[in-house]
Order: C-alpha cells, then structure tokens, then sequence
C-alpha cells in the first residue's frame, strides 16, 4: 500500500476534467474569473474526496460518483408555483436564468452570468479550504444563478422564492446574497427537477448589522438525481439568522452548512428534517464558526430513514479563542425505520475559548412502543399511529417557525412525503 | 470567570515540573543496540529464549510494519519520530529472572519504595518474602480479604517481580510475565495473542508485535473469581528506550479478573516512546475489569520532553453474557493517543468505559472509545470527564456502531469536558453509526468552565478557592472515580490535585 502513489481517474472524474475542456470556451467570465476556474478544476484533478478525508468520512464521493453525465442544452423545464402564495419567483432553469424577473420593492436582482461575465464575482468564486469539493466543482463550472442585494432597512413582506430546476445533464448555479443592514427578509430556495441530473448549487449569504434572514431550503430532486449543494453565509453584529432546510429526495445528495459569526451578538438558528427513502445517500454537514465574543447558536435535525436509504449528519462547532461567552447547543436525532436503513451521526466540537457553554446530543432509535401502544389501545391502526408518531417527530421542528404560511406550506409537503413512503 | 493573567503565570510556574517521579535509578543495563532490523528483532526473540513460531510472528509483524505509515488523523502535534534512533531492549543486568525478592537489585527495590504505588509498601512485597508455606497452610477463606494486590512490576524491557505466584497458582489463575508465558504456557499465547489486535491492526500495535519485550499474562479458568486484585506496574527507566509492552488476560466461561496498571518515568528532555499493546478476551458469562493510573511524565513547562503514550487496547467480549470495563485515569504523558476498546460479539454481552482525561502545561490528549456491537441485545456506557488545563489540547474521539445483526444494541455515552484557562482545548469527535433499526444509541456532550455560582456556594462556606475547585473538580469525575477499585480511587483523586495545582484561577 502506497498512499502517495496518485490513484488512476475514476471514470467519473476523467468525465468531469474532459467536460470543462469542453465547456471552458463557453463559460461566461472575465481573465480573473477563468483563473479561479482553473485553480478549481486543478483541485479536482487531484481526486474527488474519498473517506479518508475527515469531512467526507461517511460520503465518499470518489466511489459514490459513479457517472457524470453531459451537459445538456436542449433540456427545459418550467417554473414552480412558489411554496407560500405571493412569493417573488427567481428560477434558473435547466442552469439557466431568466431575463426577466419580477421587481421587488428594496432588492436589486442581477444574473450571475453578467456578473461573471464583467468579472465582479470573481472575488468570491474561492472554495473555503482544501476538502471543498463542491465548492471546487462549483466554481470550475458556474455558468449561472442570481445576484440578490437587499438594500439597508429593506422589510420585504413576502419571500423571494430561487427555484434552481434542473432538467438532466450537468447544472451548476451560485446564488450571491447581501442582506444590508437592518433589513428583514425570507428568502426559499427550492432545490427540485425531473432528471438524472449531476448538479451543484452554492449560496453565499452576507448579513449586515441587525439583518434578519429566514432561509428555507427544500430539495426535492427526483431518485435519480445527483445534488451537491453547500450553504455558506456570515453573520454581521446582531444580525440573526435561521436556517431551515428539509432533504426529501435525490440519489446521491450531500448538503453543506458553514456558517461563520463575524459580528458580536449574531444568533444563528439551524433546523432541518432529512426524509430518507428509497436506495439513497444524503449527507448533511455543517461547520459552524464562532469567531467572534457573544454569539449564539442552536442546532435542531430530525431523521427519519426508511428503506435502504442511508444517513448522514456531521457536525462541527469551533469555537475560537477569542469567542468568549458563545453559547451553542446542537442536537440530532434519528428514526430508523427500516432494517436494511442506516444513519452515522459525527457531532463534533472544537473549543479553544474558557468561558463557554456548549454542547450537543445525538441519538439513534425505533419508534418508541409503549407509545405505539397507547396510540393503538385507543383504536388506531399500527400504520396510522406509526405516521402520526413520525410526523410529530419531524413537525416538532417545523412548528418553530414563526411564519405560519411557511409552517403550513412544509407540514402539506411533509404529509405528501408519508402517503409516497409511509 | 475566564482565566486571568495571574492565574496563567501560575500555570506557568507550577503545573508540569511538579511531577513527582522524575527521578532515575542508575542500573547496570543490559541493552540491544540502538536501531530496528530483524537481527534486533531476532536478538530479542533469543534474550527471552523464545520458541521459533514466536519468532516467526514478530518477524511477519516488522515486515507488515515497514509498509505502513504514521497515522496523522489525531489531534496531535510532535515532531517525526526516528525509530533507528531507539533502543528497543533494556533490561536491568542483574536479574536474570529472578524468583523471589531477595535476588532483586536493591536497587531496584529503592526504585519501586520510591514510587511509593502499587508495589505498595513494602508488606505486599514482604508477603513475597514470608516463605510461601505459610500462605499455603492459611485455607483460602482468607483469600477474599481485601487490600492484597498481586503485582508484576515491569521495568524498562522485563518483568522484574510477579507476587502472589503461588497463592493464584493455588486457585487455577495464571499470572505471570508474557515472556514467561510464551516459554511455559505457548498453547494459550499461541491461541489467543493477536486475537483481538491482530498483528495487522495499526501501525503502533503493528511495531509492538515486532518488538514488545514484555508485559502481563493473566489467565482464569473456568469459572474462577481471582481472588485478588491483580496489577501491573511499568517503569521505564532508561534513555532512549521505547517501552512496547504487551498484555493478554484471558477469562475463560464464567471467570471474573479486576485488573490494575499504574506507570512512570524519570524526567528528561527527549521524548521517550511507549508503544503498548493490550489484549482481552473474556468467553461466556465472564468479566474482565481492566484499570489504569497513567502517569508518565509529561514533559517540562515548555512542554520538552516528556512520554509519547500510543497504545492500543482492545477487549473482545467473544462468550455470551459477557462483559468487559475500562476505567482509566489519565494524568500524564506528552501525548496520549489511547482508544481502550470493546467489541461485543457475544449475545447479551456489555462493555463499559470510564475516563478522566487532566491534561495541563503542553500535554495533548487524544483519547476515547471504541464500542462495536455485533451480538444481540448488546449494551455499552461511555462516561468521559476530560479537563484541560494550561497550554494543552484534550479530545475526546470515540466511535459507537451498531451492525446489521445487532438487534436491541443499547449506547449511552456522555462527555464532558472542564476548561480552565483560556489557552487550553477542549474537543470532542464522537462516531456513531447505527445499522440497524432496533439500536438506541444515546449521545451527550457538554463543554463549560466552573460556574461562578457553583465555586461562590462553595466559598460561602469559608473553604478557600483552590480547594474549592478541587472539590467541584471532584465532583466533576466523580461518576469514574468511583468504577476504580479502593487502592487506585484514592490515588486518581491525589493525581488530580497536583495536575491542576496551581492551574485555577
């Protein structure tokens, strides 16, 4: 056994390294913008990340990614109805864009391509460290997405639903976000489409001082679909932020959080629900940062697996040295359902700071059966007392919201999810 | 209350250089030339006059070793290590195994009356030297009174003294050296060494097979409670010695074993190497208990010198209903990379890890658990107490996995970690993968410092701040404390005490 020994290309990697090649020409971007793409593509020349590497010890991508299939042109598809009525739609379809968009009273919207086009996104298109994968795959080959600024002060009433719907082949979308200063917003982005798709979707949000932010993610990719997305966003002074995000599709998917308190008294919220079913793999890994004094954060995820679906959630609070007084609490729990279904749970901590409270919980289970028992006493059918017992596990998290369109919108998506797979 | 400059200075001051046994013996050494190769390795497979199939093993083991590579994935920071630059065999000269204490080097004596532990005092050692006969005419109803501990005393490379060798003999219990055994007993080491840590296993465990020179054997018969605590201490003495010793308790069906290790070593400014490799199997319905005290030295408080401690120990609960329990104490070493281990293979069977992990001055701490349930209806409990303190970094890193065909598999595990400074770190990397759908597994993790309100409470009541803490302190590792046998219990709330001395503020 040899480590340093560089291992043959997998096919899928070949696949990737030949397609930009072949799409390099037709991407938009300026000289600085073609730099970055090719110091991503040389990160992915030297392997897709395997197990060995710590942050995708459970997702091993190398041997998971068994093709890649072509980009394809030709494909279309058509916008979403949005999950709350009234929402301000920006879809990027098949990879592509939309010319126009609705105008939004307080947020300017650009195209990402003309903003790699004139090169002004370049400075953000870096991965955020050597295991980022997805970041790497990303920016090689970013053709498209929006640019999203929210003036200071701004309270939008309504959330701006990024829909990103892919129709087959190859997608890769950006979604640059700036909340400014004291501005209020909700801001869905929808994950979804109907092929055999290889897609990669990053969200880059900025919070200034006092800015609120909801951001919901719900991917909803179909069992043949191939989803690589990471969330990334800094939180300014006092700002707050609650991610919500729920996973209930896609063959092989991984999601990644990293989010990074810059500003003293930022709270950063993160809910989520993983429905696992089917022969599937989703993977769910945050790295939180607090880096500055006085932050908060709590962490709530609910897995349900069924199937021969398997699980992942890893975790990962740093708390720097300086990061005095954080307070954060993460917790995770799993339902395991079914015997062929699988969950590995990493919640990690990292503290340098003294004067901290943190900490974390996990567990793994069954269905609890005195409680299985009490609900059937009463005249409830197994199955019946079995899917009110999950959706109470799962809704738990959901009834947080405090916006009860947002609430009613998921809990119809949840119960569509038990009558597919309960 | 984060730590304030004048506590850090204190830290500064006191902590490490406190370390009580520092001191070295000057010993007529019999040594092997520094270096690995297989001529050493066959030299000291010869020195112990071993079989040639013990000889093959090591030999099969170095080889796998020069493929392999330094893991790299712990927490831990230490400049490469030269394993040409190692004397692999050091053995006190004058004592060419001897059999009773009067052929010991006083010297050596001095050595073990200094360190004042588990040799204890000088009466356990005076049982040895009262003639055997009149142990043998006592009928054995005496034999479960407390406060007896049968000791093998390691020192560097061999085994220097085993008490109580006829009184276990007496009950069907074999306690011996490894090396011993290997000569006297080769159909048990045969069958079961490797068993559980195969030579392959990782690249430390993989080294010590080539080259350990000693360590415990420790078997129970059938159905036999060993009628006293048995314990191990390991010295090492020498320079430039890496100490790679190996223990293998069995527990036949039914049998029950309490197991005590305590270690140290002379303070000097190189690293010293301590590579361990140990080894239990208990079959049906059997119970090994297994304790350490650790206190090697843990370098200066500019963190030179001190022990690198890489060991691995892991526990097969092979029978049915069988079960197997880690209690440890960590005080010392430079670095500490120890993972004592269970594997539940049994129906029914449980393992249990208990730890306390005080790290200050430049120590690094990688330590924690394994528990793999393959069996049905398997349980395990992990308690982690980790505290740092000083310059030092502490992980906890433990793995729980529950397998296709463990059903009802059952985890609790609970971490917590204690920081006190604010140069020190606390982490924590818990595993837990669950294959089946029956598992409960169970995870909690806190990190905090002392509450003002706790230490104010305390104070209140006229009990000085040092001592305050200590006792908060205490009570924080209590849950440990009180899974190690009277003798060693005592001794783990002392080390405590002097390892965050002055470390509070």
């Amino acid at each position: 056994m040899n480590m340093h020994s560089i291992p043959q290309r997998t096919q899928a990697e070949t696949a990737l390294i030949d397609a930009f090649g072949e799409r390099l020409s037709l991407l938009p971007g300026d000289g600085a913008v073609t730099l970055k793409r090719d110091d991503a593509i040389e990160a992915i020349k030297h392997g897709l990340p395997t197990r060995r590497l710590e942050s995708w010890h459970y997702t091993d991508l190398r041997r998971l990614l068994t093709s890649v299939p072509a980009f394809d042109s030709t494909a279309a598809t058509k916008a979403l109805p949005p999950i709350v009525e009234g929402s301000a739609i920006l879809a990027v379809l098949n990879g592509v864009s939309g010319a126009k968009f609705p105008a939004i009273e307080g947020v300017t919207v650009q195209r990402l391509s003309e903003k790699l086009t004139d090169g002004s996104i370049a400075p953000g298109l870096d991965p955020y460290g050597s295991d980022d994968a997805i970041g790497a795959l990303n920016t090689a080959f970013v053709a498209d997405g929006y640019f999203v600024d929210i003036a200071d002060g701004a309270q939008l009433e309504k959330p701006i639903e990024l829909q990103n719907l892919q129709a087959g082949g190859q997608v890769h979308v950006r979604f640059p976000v700036r909340v400014g200063a004291g501005a209020k917003a909700a801001i869905v982005e929808r994950q979804a489409g109907e092929g055999a798709a290889l897609g990669s979707s990053v969200s880059q949000v900025v919070l200034g001082e006092g800015a609120e932010v909801t951001w919901l993610i719900v991917q909803e990719q179909p069992e043949t679909a191939t989803h690589l997305a990471q969330f990334k966003a800094h939180l300014g002074k006092n700002s707050k932020l609650t991610v919500f995000f729920m996973n209930a599709g896609g063959k092989l998917v991984r999601q990644e959080i990293v989010v990074r308190t810059t500003g003293e008294g930022a709270d950063f919220k993160l809910r989520g629900i993983n429905l696992l079913a089917g022969d599937t793999h989703t993977d769910v890994t945050m790295v939180l940062d607090h880096a500055v004094p006085h932050t908060t954060s709590t962490e709530v995820i609910r897995n349900v697996v069924t199937g021969k679906a398997r699980g992942v959630f890893q975790g990962r609070i740093n708390v720097h040295q300086y990061a005095q007084k954080t307070n954060a609490k993460m917790a995770c729990n799993t339902l395991l359902l079914s015997d062929d279904g699988e969950f590995s749970t990493k919640p990690e901590l990292e503290i340098f700071a003294d004067d901290v409270i943190c900490g974390h919980g996990a567990t793994v289970t069954e269905i609890d059966h005195n409680h299985l028992f009490y609900l059937m006493a009463r005249g409830i059918d197994e199955k019946s007392a079995r899917g009110l017992l999950v959706k109470a596990f799962v809704a738990e998290v959901i009834e947080e919201l405090d916006d009860e369109a947002i609430v009613e919108a998921l809990e119809t998506r949840l119960d569509d999810w038990f009558v597919a797979h309960g | 209350m984060p730590a304030v400059q004048d506590t850090i200075d204190r830290v500064r001051k006191i902590d490490v250089d406190q370390y009580k046994y520092g001191f070295q013996t000057e010993i007529a050494m019999d040594k092997a030339p520094k270096g690995l190769s297989e001529d050493i390795i066959r030299f000291i497979s010869a020195k112990k006059d071993e079989p040639s199939w013990m000889l093959e093993w090591r030999l099969g083991a170095y080889r796998r070793w020069l493929t392999l590579e330094e893991p790299t994935w712990a927490r831990v920071h230490y400049p490469k290590i030269d394993f040409q630059d190692l004397y692999y065999y050091a053995a006190p000269k004058s004592t060419p195994g001897p059999t009773s204490l009067s052929d010991v080097d006083p010297e050596l004596l001095k050595v073990y009356e200094k360190l004042g532990i588990p040799l204890r005092e000088q009466e356990i050692l005076a049982g040895v030297q009262k003639t055997d006969a009149s142990e043998l005419e006592e009928p054995s109803d005496n034999v479960y009174k407390s406060g007896r501990v049968a000791v093998d005393a390691v020192f560097d490379s061999v085994s220097v003294v085993t008490t109580f060798k006829k009184e276990l003999a007496q009950a069907g219990v074999i306690f011996c050296s490894i090396s011993e055994a290997i000569r006297e007993h080769p159909e048990l080491v045969q069958k079961y060494l490797g068993s559980v840590v195969p030579t392959s296993d990782n690249f430390y465990a993989t080294l010590n097979s080539a080259v350990f020179t000693d360590g415990s054997f420790v078997f129970v018969p059938k159905g036999v409670r060993c009628p006293m605590e048995l314990s191990t201490y390991f010295r090492m003495n020498e320079k430039n010695t890496g100490q790679f010793e190996r223990t293998l308790i069995i527990a036949e069906e039914g049998a029950y074993v309490s197991y005590l290790e305590g270690c140290t070593a002379p303070q000097r400014d190189e690293n010293q190497l301590h590579a361990a490799v140990v080894e239990l199997v208990a079959l049906d319905d059997a119970e090994i208990k297994y304790s350490t005290v650790q206190n090697w030295y843990p370098g200066d408080a500019e963190g030179k010198g001190g022990i690198y401690n890489f060991v691995t120990k892991r526990g097969d609960c092979r029978g049915d209903r069988s079960k197997i329990s880690w209690t440890q104490v960590e005080t010392g070493s430079a670095i500490t990379w120890k993972y004592p281990s269970c594997i539940l293979r049994g129906d029914d069977s449980s393992g249990e890890f208990y730890s306390i992990a005080v790290s200050n001055g430049y120590q690094q701490v990688d330590s924690g658990t394994k528990m793999i349930h393959l069996g049905k209806n398997t349980s395990s409990r992990i308690i982690s107490k980790g505290i740092a303190a000083g310059f030092s970094q502490n992980t906890y890193r433990g793995q729980v996995s529950a397998h296709r065909k463990a059903t009802n598999a059952r985890n609790f595990t609970n971490c917590d970690s204690l920081l006190i400074g604010d140069q020190c770190g606390a982490h924590t990397v818990p595993y837990m993968e669950a294959k089946n759908s029956t598992a409960q597994f169970e995870h909690e993790a806190t990190t905090s410092k002392i509450s003002e309100d706790q230490k104010f409470y305390v104070m209140q009541r006229g009990i000085p701040e040092e001592e305050a803490i200590a006792l908060i302190v205490n009570g924080f590792v209590k849950d440990v404390i009180q899974q190690l046998p009277m003798e060693f219990a005592v001794e783990a709330q002392k080390l405590i005490g002097i390892s965050l001395e002055g470390s509070v503020g």
